[in-house]
């Protein structure tokens, strides 16, 4: 990376008491990031604050607000902005979540949020400050909405590698694999989508890799481009529901974590990406239906012919959250209403930690493979009130968004 | 001598006036830099790792934020050690170290709880003839800290109890 | 991930601490060349609001009781953690000012009430005593505009 580093601006309260700091200045130097803490006087903070009209105590807090008030005024420049304050604290949850809502309203920064506790890595925040300097140091190959030549995208995901060859803007060769062996598995997907396309490796003109494996593959295949999944996914997202031009919220239920992005004419805006819980995973679906004796295709089907109401789930974790699931079957509900009860558990956990981090606008797409699953995108709908679009080929979202933006580095190469 | 816990911690004015008139503030700095010049991990800014929330269990529990656990790994070992303690109680525009209101309230909390040490609370001074006031408390109590046992007792009657 | 670094710290066994100097006699300047006259090697650094000493304590006590008889009620001393220039607290590496500035600009802002405090300790017309049992002040009205007065005073 020879490109200039991304100044991130720092807004945050505990992090360095809670041993976080180097984790966030390690996460943003893998990436070529610069995290940096606007400038501002006692002056500023003591009117900011007034001005803001949020009355925290916390000091650090206070200092939050006056350095977000002129990063949107514009007397501290930066390229986009990292929200982080300690997990668990009621106040300052508050106020990052109003600063990231005014940043958002007031600015054209992108802004990511977080709540961290002293176990947060540097591997935990890389995603996040590799889509924040993604969006600012790439908005031109963002802006791509077409796909040309010949392209292959992969998806490694920590349950399952996808894979998929775009011709001339169509999808032409799929592949689908549970995720063992990283290489393994991607070779398998890759071989299968272009014999389904019927296309040779040597005729794909650029590859795109996303997902946990995708430095990994990418290195292997010599990707054009190697993405996290964030911006790569609502890239996917607008394209396929053919939502390109303005506001949407993508919705992606992953294996291990989550993510809820804010997109503006295809580009995130503001995104959060949990991962703290089993139980809001695609994860908890996956042994429910094998609990039910089912297929996990099956599960969307069943969870439509039941009602989630009458069986009741009070429990965050996958353990417990199963149990619950075993105790509602021992007292006699059918598995329709088991499995329609485990799709509300999912979608209300999603709904309830993740999609209060980012604005909620219309059209809201589901993707990933847990979108297939018809009862959880009838809960969540149920849950924001509105229909929402499962695009098709949504269950290989990564892979569409690599191949579409890969195709954005055939003009630079000799061929 | 005696070791004085200041609050805030961060104080210029507190950490001064408590070394002029002979005693030994025990504020954030003190314990920043012993984390400064102790040999470990790496961890910018402040050498303070993911123990050191863990080490803060001792002052409050593990749902209590890490920021808080840190802060009070901080503090805590500070105010058991206090032989007196000051506190400026209209301290709101306190960062860093003093950032975080939970942890200031548990700080002020704790310093109050050590029934054995003489605790002086202040207000900021907002005025000249508040500042005359404001460093004759100060002088006044950390001189009474000097004195003998018996002295100090007999000071401490003269209150007007008999 | 980049590997877990060893820490190994500079200037054990050291002090620092910092020299504010709010006066109409003394400047920042003149506390500087004062102390570098009497510092015999120990580490001066100039700042905004005066100085900072780094060295071994008792070196560091002796420049500090020096140097507070140029004008003992308007020289201010406190402790601090980082030895001076440290590049994780400078405000050129950081971008912003470190977090505890903003503390001690405050502070500079009231500090001429307690200049006028300590000199008036022991005069007769000093009429407040120490009482124990009653050490808080009424808080006036206003404190907030006073504060931005203040604070625009010493801003500007």
């Amino acid at each position: 990376m020879n490109d200039q580093p991304v100044r991130v601006a720092q807004l945050s309260c505990g992090p360095e008491h809670s041993g976080v700091q180097k984790e966030i200045y390690d996460a943003a130097e893998m990436v070529n990031a610069e995290m940096f803490f606007p400038d501002v006087t006692l002056k500023d903070i003591t009117e900011a604050y007034q001005e803001f009209g949020l009355e925290a105590k916390s000091g650090d807090l206070k200092l939050a607000i006056a350095r977000a008030k002129a990063l949107v005024e514009g007397s501290v420049e930066a390229d986009a902005v990292f929200i982080a304050t300690c997990f668990r604290c009621s106040e300052a949850a508050i106020v990052r979540n109003e600063l990231r809502r005014y940043i958002h309203n007031n600015s054209d920064l992108p802004v990511v949020s977080y709540s961290f506790t002293e176990r947060t890595t540097s591997g935990t925040l890389l995603t996040r400050m590799e889509a924040l300097t993604t969006i600012a140091r790439r908005r031109a190959l963002l802006a791509r909405e077409v796909q040309e030549g010949i392209t292959l995208g992969i998806d490694s995901g920590s349950s399952t590698t996808k894979a998929v060859v775009m011709k001339d803007n169509e999808i032409v060769g799929t592949g689908w694999t549970p995720t063992t062996e990283v290489l393994g598995s991607a070779k398998s997907v890759m071989e299968s989508a272009l014999e389904e396309a019927g296309i040779k490796l040597s005729e794909i003109d650029a590859v795109g890799t996303t997902g946990y494996g995708r430095y990994l593959i990418g290195n292997q295949l010599k990707a054009d481009l190697i993405q996290e999944e964030l911006t790569v996914n609502s890239k996917g997202a607008v394209y396929l529901a053919d939502r390109q031009k303005g506001e949407a919220t993508v919705i992606d239920i992953g294996g291990m974590d989550n993510k809820a992005i804010s997109v503006q004419d295809g580009i995130p805006g503001t995104f959060t990406m949990g991962g703290i819980c089993a139980g809001a995973s695609g994860r908890f679906l996956e042994m429910t239906a094998k609990r039910l004796g089912i297929d996990i295709t099956e599960l969307g089907p069943l969870a439509m012919g039941g009602d989630s109401s009458v069986v009741p789930m009070n429990s965050y974790c996958i353990v417990f959250g199963t149990q619950s699931l075993v105790n509602a079957l021992a007292e006699g509900h059918t598995k329709q209403d088991v499995a329609a009860a485990a799709c509300r558990s999912v979608a209300e956990q999603v709904f309830e930690q993740q999609l209060q981090e980012v604005e909620i606008k219309e059209p809201v797409i589901m993707v990933g493979g847990t979108s297939l699953i018809q009862g959880l995108v009838n809960e969540m709908g149920k849950l924001l009130q509105t229909d929402i679009i499962v695009p098709h080929h949504s269950q290989y979202i990564g892979s569409v968004g690599s191949a579409l933006l890969a195709s954005g580095f055939i003009d630079n190469k000799d061929r | 001598m005696a070791k004085v816990f200041i609050y805030p911690s961060t104080s210029l004015i507190l950490s001064d006036m408590v070394e002029r008139f002979g005693h030994q503030p025990l504020g954030a700095a003190v314990a920043v830099r012993e984390k400064i010049q102790t040999p470990g991990l790496d961890s910018p800014p402040m050498q303070m790792t993911p123990e050191d929330p863990k080490k803060g269990l001792k002052y409050a529990a593990v749902e209590v934020p890490a920021g808080v656990r840190g802060r009070m790994a901080l503090f805590g070992p500070m105010i058991d050690e206090a032989e007196a303690a000051i506190i400026i109680n209209d301290a709101d525009l306190s960062f860093g170290c003093m950032g975080c209101s939970r942890t200031n309230e548990l700080v002020k909390y704790l310093v109050r709880t050590r029934e054995d040490i003489p605790v002086l609370d202040l207000n900021y001074p907002s005025d000249e003839e508040e500042g005359i006031q404001f460093v004759t408390n100060i002088k006044g109590f950390l001189d009474s800290l000097n004195m003998p046992e018996d002295e100090s007792e007999s000071m401490d009657n003269s209150g007007g109890e008999e | 991930m980049p590997p877990d670094k060893q820490y190994i710290p500079e200037f054990v066994g050291t002090v620092t601490k910092y020299v504010f100097v709010e006066s109409p006699d003394v400047t920042p300047q003149m506390l500087v060349t004062a102390a570098y006259e009497i510092s015999e090697g120990v580490m001066i650094k100039e700042t905004c609001f005066g100085l900072q000493i780094t060295g071994m304590p008792g070196e560091v006590s002796e420049i500090i009781t020096e140097l507070r008889k140029l004008d003992p009620p308007h020289i201010f001393v406190k402790d601090r953690g980082y030895p001076p220039g440290d590049t994780r607290r400078c405000r050129a590496n950081l971008g912003g000012a470190r977090p505890g500035y903003y503390g001690h600009e405050f502070e500079i802002g009231l500090v001429r009430y307690i200049s006028k405090g300590l000199e008036k300790l022991g005069t007769e017309d000093n009429k407040y005593n120490y009482n124990p049992e009653n050490t808080l002040t009424e808080k006036k009205k206003l404190p907030a505009e006073e504060l931005v007065k203040i604070i625009n005073s010493e801003v500007s």
